[in-house]
């Protein structure tokens, strides 16, 4: 049992302009193993609400869900313990900056696990491991992380959160700001992870052909609702995405046009570049 | 947090939203300087009365006003209690036997449990505690029988005494109301505007009105965004397992510091890139600038003026009389 989510909404609510609904009657689960999941739509569909829900950060307004057991609900519960939750499932926020503050790369990622009552030197096996998984090497566990590139730093701020050894990794726009290969070594990175531990992982993104490469099931937020759940290959064959402030990812777009521009009869289904370059390919030949 | 409505401008359509920022600041200045000239509590409270008039005919919601007030509620009470305790001049109009036996004790303690149980469960956390303040009272007073622990005391309220912490606190209410209104009305950028253009004749013995306006509007215009910035840091370390509630004191410091350098060098970097974005539309510090909107005053300005200075000259004419 990992996350289920029960008729949950979250209204904001500010002085100045009253309350404002950022998720409505989102019903939602997420399994514990082997899920590999892309959570895509416009800016303020409330993508990152939803995320924050996942390790009970904030409590649903309305409705119910359940985090590996732990029933949560609008009020704060002294049953609960929300620190075990936030070990189960970890959270990596969109900017490294807000939570990068030790002087070394290798003390920041220790603060996780010492949070949870281990010793010193069992943290540092597990910051040492949880870097080399990120990519990074030994040379940068004496580091200032704030000396780091935005590529490094984000894969620290990662190693941090990895280090708790949580059963399901929620990241927040991992990939925003990334060079477009720094973009695919990440991705790949997940992937390993997921395929490895077989932890489930839970990526927001705008990027479609990172969804359409990768993932196997895809979730979609329009106006704080949920109104997509499924195989992204059934996503791009069948909505209307456009309506929905989405986009094709390239190798759609690309096919598609020379369809039309050269009455071609390409399979426009394909997933990476260089089998979009064979499929052209294979109609240059014919 | 969120409720704390001091410096907050809620937008809103009414009498005080149109007047000048100018003659605002100038007139609740005035009329500020007017309510610290009164001097018994008969005059305050007719003041007490305008200002709740003056909130009717602005339109602004008395319970907005009120909800305002929420964060210094403590220190009115304070000053309050304390004024009537060491106040010992007058008319005794209260004395007391109290004592202090070893039932007394025990009620206070089942007092004290009591109140921490339902403070648990019941929402009006304040109303309660003064019930709780109140049964302190009464027990002291009525648990007399018992073997007392100390000589028996008397709780004494003198006229003078109770007449200075209404007086106090009226007076407070008033000047806190006052400055309510003026934040909940004028734009924070329009407040530093009008504030710029009356300190302009300082510039004659060197007092830049301008970068003093920037600097206040600046700050201004930041509280809520590092407020924010702060929120997502909060919730960054809590997902890394940072509690904030619970542990040691060592703990607890490792997780402000977890807060605060964050806090630190985001303030820095957003100060960069506003510095950098300044720069780039042409900032020039000291030079000569244009503004979209210039305050113009008009009739409703010089009639609130005007009004604001006889309040004034009635405050002194009262004070010499």
């Amino acid at each position: 049992m990992g996350i289920r989510f029960n008729q949950v909404s979250y209204d904001y609510s500010s002085f100045a302009q009253g309350l404002y609904t950022a998720i409505k009657d989102i019903n939602l689960e997420i399994t514990e193993k082997n899920e590999f999941i892309a959570l895509v739509g416009h800016t303020g569909s409330g993508k990152s609400t939803l995320a924050k829900h996942m390790n009970a950060l904030i409590f649903p307004t309305s409705g119910s869900l359940e985090i590996f057991g732990n029933i949560i609900t609008s009020k704060r519960s002294k049953k609960i313990k929300y620190n075990s939750i936030r070990k189960k499932v970890g959270l990596v926020f969109q900017f490294p900056e807000y939570q990068l503050f030790e002087e070394t790369v290798e003390k920041d990622i220790m603060f996780g696990p010492m949070n949870f009552k281990i010793t010193r030197d069992e943290a540092k096996i597990l910051a040492k491991e949880a870097l080399n998984l990120v990519g990074l090497d030994d040379t940068y566990l004496t580091r200032n992380p704030y000396n780091l590139s935005g590529g490094e730093k984000k894969r620290v701020s990662i190693a941090g959160i990895l280090a708790m050894d949580p059963d399901i990794l929620v990241l927040d726009e991992p990939t925003s700001g990334l060079d477009p290969a720094g973009k695919r070594v990440l991705m790949n990175l997940f992937k390993d992870i997921n395929e490895k531990t077989g932890k489930t992982i839970v990526i927001i993104t705008h990027d479609m052909d990172l969804v359409y490469q990768y993932f196997n099931r895809v979730l979609v937020m329009n106006d704080s609702k949920l109104i997509y759940d499924g195989l992204p290959e059934q996503l791009f064959k069948e909505k209307d995405l456009y309506i929905n402030h989405l986009d094709y990812p390239n190798t759609i777009k690309v096919l598609t046009y020379l369809n039309q521009k050269l009455n071609l009869n390409l399979n426009v289904y394909q997933k990476t570049n260089a089998d979009a370059l064979l499929e052209i390919k294979r109609a240059a030949k014919l | 947090m969120k409720n704390i409505i001091i410096g907050q401008y809620i937008p809103g359509k009414g009498l005080f939203y149109r007047l000048d920022p100018r003659t605002k600041i100038v007139s609740v200045l005035f009329i500020m300087i007017a309510v610290f000239l009164l001097q018994t509590i008969e005059q305050l409270l007719i003041a007490l009365g305008v200002a709740i008039i003056m909130l009717l005919i602005g339109r602004i919601s008395i319970i907005k006003v009120l909800k305002g007030l929420k964060p210094i509620l403590v220190l009115l009470i304070f000053t309050f209690i304390f004024q009537i305790m060491l106040n010992r001049e007058g008319v005794m109009i209260v004395n007391q036997e109290m004592q202090l036996t070893i039932f007394t004790a025990l009620f206070l303690l089942l007092a004290l449990i009591i109140w921490r149980i339902l403070s648990r469960y019941i929402r009006y956390r304040f109303l309660l505690f003064l019930a709780f303040v109140a049964s302190i009272f009464l027990i002291l007073v009525y648990v007399d029988f018992g073997y007392p622990l100390v000589n028996s005391f008397s709780f004494k309220i003198y006229e003078q005494g109770l007449r200075m912490s209404a007086f106090v606190v009226v007076r407070l209410l008033i000047i806190i109301t006052l400055s309510t209104v003026l934040t909940l009305t004028t734009k924070p950028t329009d407040l530093t505007q009008g504030l710029e253009k009356l300190m302009h004749p300082l510039k004659k013995i060197g007092f830049d009105s301008e970068s003093f306006a920037l600097i206040i509007s600046i700050s201004l215009r930041y509280i809520p965004t590092i407020f924010d910035e702060a929120n997502k840091i909060m919730l960054a370390q809590a997902s890394r397992g940072a509690d904030f509630s619970e542990g040691k004191l060592k703990d607890k410091l490792k997780q402000v510091i977890s807060l605060l350098v964050p806090m630190f060098i985001i303030a820095f970097m957003r100060s960069e890139e506003l510095a950098n974005a300044m720069e780039s539309r042409n900032f020039v510090p000291g030079e000569k600038r244009t503004r979209i909107y210039e305050l113009v005053f008009s009739y409703r300005d010089v009639l609130a003026t005007t009004i604001s200075v006889l309040i004034l000259a009635g405050a002194i004419v009262l004070k010499v009389i």
